[in-house]
């Protein structure tokens, strides 16, 4: 293939051809050698077709957002030699290059070898494929190329970030006949004291109260609160109205994340966690106890993009087929339109235990937007539209007003407990 | 590493300083020309020229790039052809400067983000040698290209080729347009969007 210069040049030169007749000047028809000497040098040695086998490696095929990964390429000219040949590495286009190169322009002899060594890093969650390799052998002279296009594909997996939320108190407040770590407000095997009663045949010695034994001259025994585990189901807002910010700071991206750290704290409690991700499609997880279900969350979360035009109130149909009614709905969604207030209340109306995260897609906004009279002025009254939904959500539940530029387990720290007991 | 760093300002900035010293010439070249009336017409090609070349730095558009250094060429044909009369030498010496100029352009673009990436020293001799290669081959075709009809006029002038005759001067034309016409009708490389 011939590339736009070549061509350039012989229209250059026959222009000067063409001037020169018209002109009756041998000085001018002259010029038009010096274009045509450029495209014959160029021809001599055409670009032959690249033959090259490539094998890529990677230090690892999962990982965190923000985590780095090695990748060695491995080129080997398998045909004639090339003169010129440029290798590229094909990278997601989320992907930023921390250190060496995934693209050089080298000389590669026959059976020579080129290795290419460098570092990436994506700061957002996905299913990524790194590849293919693009290959150009080129003359010298940047007249003619071949192409190769070299179908090697590697999958890696980036997972999101996740909120550490070790200190916050997340815990579903109806429990379920499971031993777990939340109060159940009924008698049975716990930590916390609860009362006594007397003794009777089958009681184990360490529970008898001594003290009140020796009192009442009857022998007495400590009862505690039964610690129980609850049902959780995580509800991820992903809808296209969501899709506000940078593809690294977006409220989605940020509800992943959230979603993810409430998911390993609610799980590591011994509670059941469900999830529910409202996207181009709704998709859930059952409720599961154990580390397996935070793989299977994670799974699902990584695929998460903003999209979608589902109403929100499908999420309600899920719930009601799909997860028992005693279970703490956790809300994560930007509070963009009336819809999930709607939703919400609808859902509080049908006995729902409901708390909602909520990360401001107004503050990553006003992050992003420079900071004129007229954007001040809009970001108040928006504010205030945000305060005044917020308000009424908070008659049927507990919302967090969450910043994403903090974390979210200071949001948290704010609430005295979460959710609240009523 | 660091002579690498040193080569990629090195390789981007040789091609402008070459197109710098074409612009001077031109603009050396229109001073000199005795009418005023031409020289008023011939500034319009020049200043479209500059506002064309510097559109195509300021927006990277390939066709602005192409208009501006049409028009550089056009000012310079057009004073040396109906004003100032044709000096063989130079106006090869001219016409291979523009030519180097566009391939060396290409190859600042394709190496000088090369080297700014941080490669191992193996990675920085393959590329070394390969940018080597093909400066090379540019000296050589663009030294071919001015010696080269430099001694095909001697010939001709000195009659050892006889090619003064009109039929002999036609055929020769017609072959030369074929030739041109086959090479500018082979597919042109499509621009790879990545």
């Amino acid at each position: 293939m011939r590339t736009p210069l070549s061509s350039g040049l012989a229209a250059a030169s026959m222009g000067f051809l063409l001037l020169g007749l018209a002109l009756r000047s041998w000085q001018v028809l002259l010029l038009a050698l010096s274009p045509m000497i450029v495209l014959a040098s160029g021809s001599l040695a055409p670009p032959p077709k690249p033959r090259l086998v490539v094998v890529r490696s990677l230090s690892r095929d999962r990982t965190d957002a923000g985590r780095e990964v090695d990748v060695v390429l491995l080129v080997r000219n398998e045909g004639s030699s090339l003169d010129l040949v440029e290798v590229a590495d094909v990278l997601p286009r989320e992907f930023e290059l921390i250190r060496g190169t995934n693209h050089a322009v080298v000389s590669l002899e026959a059976e020579g070898t080129l290795r290419l060594t460098y570092t990436i890093r994506s700061p957002v969650k996905g299913d990524f494929v790194l590849g293919p390799v693009r290959a150009r052998s080129f003359d010298p002279l940047a007249l003619g190329a071949q192409d190769v296009v070299l179908d090697l594909r590697s999958p890696l997996v980036v997972a999101p970030a996740m909120e550490d939320l070790r200190r916050a108190q997340l815990q579903p407040r109806r429990t379920r006949p499971w031993f777990g770590q939340v109060p159940s407000r009924r008698i049975g095997p716990g930590t916390e004291f609860w009362g006594i009663r007397e003794y009777v045949s089958g009681d184990e010695v360490r529970r008898i109260n001594w003290k009140a034994s020796a009192r009442l001259e009857r022998l007495f025994t400590n009862e505690y609160e039964g610690e129980r585990s609850g049902d959780v189901v995580i509800v991820v807002d992903a809808r296209r109205e969501s899709s506000v910010g940078t593809e690294a700071d977006n409220p989605v991206e940020h509800a992943v994340r959230a979603a993810l750290g409430i998911a390993d704290r609610v799980l590591a409690a011994k509670n059941r966690v469900g999830l529910i991700v409202h996207r181009q499609v709704i998709d859930w997880v059952p409720l599961a106890f154990g580390r397996k279900q935070l793989y299977r969350i994670l799974d699902h979360l990584v695929h998460v993009k903003p999209g979608g035009e589902w109403r929100f109130s499908h999420v309600g149909l899920i719930l009601s087929r799909f997860f028992p009614r005693g279970c703490l709905i956790v809300l994560i969604t930007p509070l963009l339109d009336r819809e999930a207030l709607t939703a919400v209340v609808g859902l509080a109306a049908r006995g729902y235990d409901i708390a909602i995260v909520s990360p401001s897609a107004l503050a990553i906004e006003r992050r992003i937007r420079p900071d004129s009279e007229e954007d001040r002025m809009a970001y108040r009254i928006l504010a205030m539209e945000r305060a005044n939904r917020v308000g009424q959500l908070r008659r049927v539940a507990q919302v967090v007003d969450w910043d994403p530029a903090t974390p979210l387990a200071l949001a948290l720290r704010r609430m005295t407990a979460w959710p609240r007991r009523t | 590493m660091a002579s690498s760093h040193l080569m990629s300002p090195a390789l981007r900035w040789t091609p402008i300083a070459v197109l710098a010293l074409l612009e001077s010439w031109v603009l050396w070249d229109l001073l000199a020309v005795p009418d005023r009336r031409w020289t008023a017409g011939l500034a319009v090609p020049f200043i479209a020229n500059v506002v064309f070349l510097l559109l195509a730095r300021g927006s990277h558009r390939r066709w602005a790039r192409w208009i501006g250094l049409l028009a550089l060429g056009t000012t310079y044909v057009v004073s040396h052809a109906f004003l100032l009369g044709i000096q063989v030498l130079p106006a090869l010496v001219f016409v291979s400067l523009l030519i180097a100029q566009l391939e060396l352009r290409i190859l600042a673009e394709r190496f000088a983000p090369l080297f700014l990436a941080t490669i191992t020293s193996a990675q920085q001799r393959q590329i070394g040698s390969a940018l080597l290669r093909a400066l090379i081959r540019l000296t050589i075709a663009s030294v071919l290209a001015v010696v080269i009809p430099l001694l095909a006029a001697d010939l001709a002038t000195a009659g050892v080729v006889p090619v003064t005759t009109i039929p002999t001067a036609l055929l020769l034309s017609a072959g030369l347009v074929a030739v041109v016409l086959i090479i500018a009708l082979l597919p042109s490389l499509e621009s790879n969007p990545e």
